[in-house]
C-alpha cells in the first residue's frame, strides 16, 4: 500500500455517504478544477452548505483548493479512492486463493 | 469497500460449516487462528509478519447462526472490515456465499458509500488511469 502524505481527518467512507457531495465529486471528475460559483449553482442549497460539504470533502483528502485571484477553486483528488481499490482488490485475490483451498481441503475429507 | 463471492461445493452443509469454524480446520485454508464460534469472542489470524504489516488479523464474532450464517469482525492494519459467511444446502451440495465489507454496523453510511463508489466508478476512470 501506498502511504499516503496528506494527513486525512476525515474518513473517505464518510465523505462519499452524502448525495450532495457524490455530486460534487461528479461535477469535478468532469472538469480539471472548478471554482466554488460554479459549483453552487448546480445545487438547490446555498454557498455556505455547498462550502460545508467541499470541506468535509477536503477533510478526506478527495478534494484541494487553492485561491484564484479573490476565487476559491477545487480540484479532484481520486488517490483515496485509488487506496480503496487496491484494497478490494487485495481482498478479491486473497479470497479466491482462500476459497479453493477450502474445496481442497473439502475434498480431501470426503476421500 | 466490499468483496463477494459465491462458491458451491460437492461438500454437504455440515462439512463446510466445520471447516469455517473449526480452528484446526480453518488454519489449513485461512490462517493460523484462535477462533471459537461464539459471539463476542475475540480472536486472531496470524500469518508471517512482513515489511509494513505485522502480520495479525483482530476479529470479533459478530453472529453465529449454524449452519447457515457466520459473521466477524476482520481488522487488519488500518482498515476495519466485517466478513459475512451465507450457507444453503441445495440438493446435497453447499452454496457458500462470502461478502466483505467495509463498516461494521454502520449498515446505512455504508449503503451510500458503496452506491457512491459504483458510481463514481467509471466516470473517474480517466482521473485514475493518471495516477
Amino acid at each position: 500500500m501506498r502511504l499516503n502524505e496528506k494527513s486525512q481527518v476525515r474518513d473517505v467512507y464518510d465523505a462519499v455517504a452524502d448525495p450532495t457531495r457524490r455530486q460534487l465529486l461528479r461535477l469535478l471528475a468532469d472538469a480539471e478544477e472548478l471554482p466554488l460559483h460554479k459549483l453552487t449553482d448546480r445545487f438547490p442549497m446555498g454557498r455556505t452548505a455547498i462550502s460545508k460539504h467541499l470541506t468535509i470533502l477536503k477533510e478526506a483528502g478527495l478534494v484541494t483548493d487553492r485561491k484564484v485571484g479573490r476565487e476559491t477553486v477545487y480540484r479532484l483528488d481520486a488517490s483515496p479512492l485509488k487506496e480503496i481499490e487496491d484494497w478490494v482488490s487485495y481482498y478479491r485475490r486473497f479470497w479466491r486463493e482462500k476459497l479453493v483451498l477450502l474445496g481442497h481441503l473439502l475434498q480431501e475429507e470426503d476421500k | 469497500m466490499d468483496a463477494s463471492f459465491d462458491f458451491v461445493y460437492q461438500s454437504p452443509i455440515e462439512k463446510v460449516w466445520s471447516a469455517l469454524t473449526n480452528s484446526t480446520k480453518l488454519a489449513k485454508w485461512i490462517m493460523a487462528n484462535d477462533f471459537k464460534p461464539v459471539v463476542g469472542h475475540k480472536f486472531q489470524f496470524r500469518t508471517q509478519p512482513t515489511e509494513w504489516w505485522n502480520g495479525i488479523i483482530d476479529c470479533e464474532v459478530l453472529e453465529v447462526d449454524e449452519p447457515h450464517k457466520l459473521s466477524y469482525t476482520w481488522v487488519s492494519g488500518s482498515e476495519s472490515t466485517t466478513v459475512t459467511w451465507t450457507l444453503k444446502s441445495v440438493h446435497g451440495t453447499t452454496h457458500l456465499h462470502l461478502e466483505q465489507t467495509g463498516f461494521s454496523g454502520k449498515t446505512q453510511a455504508f449503503e451510500g458509500a458503496k452506491f457512491g463508489w459504483v458510481r463514481m466508478g467509471d466516470q473517474l476512470e480517466k482521473v485514475l488511469a493518471e495516477l
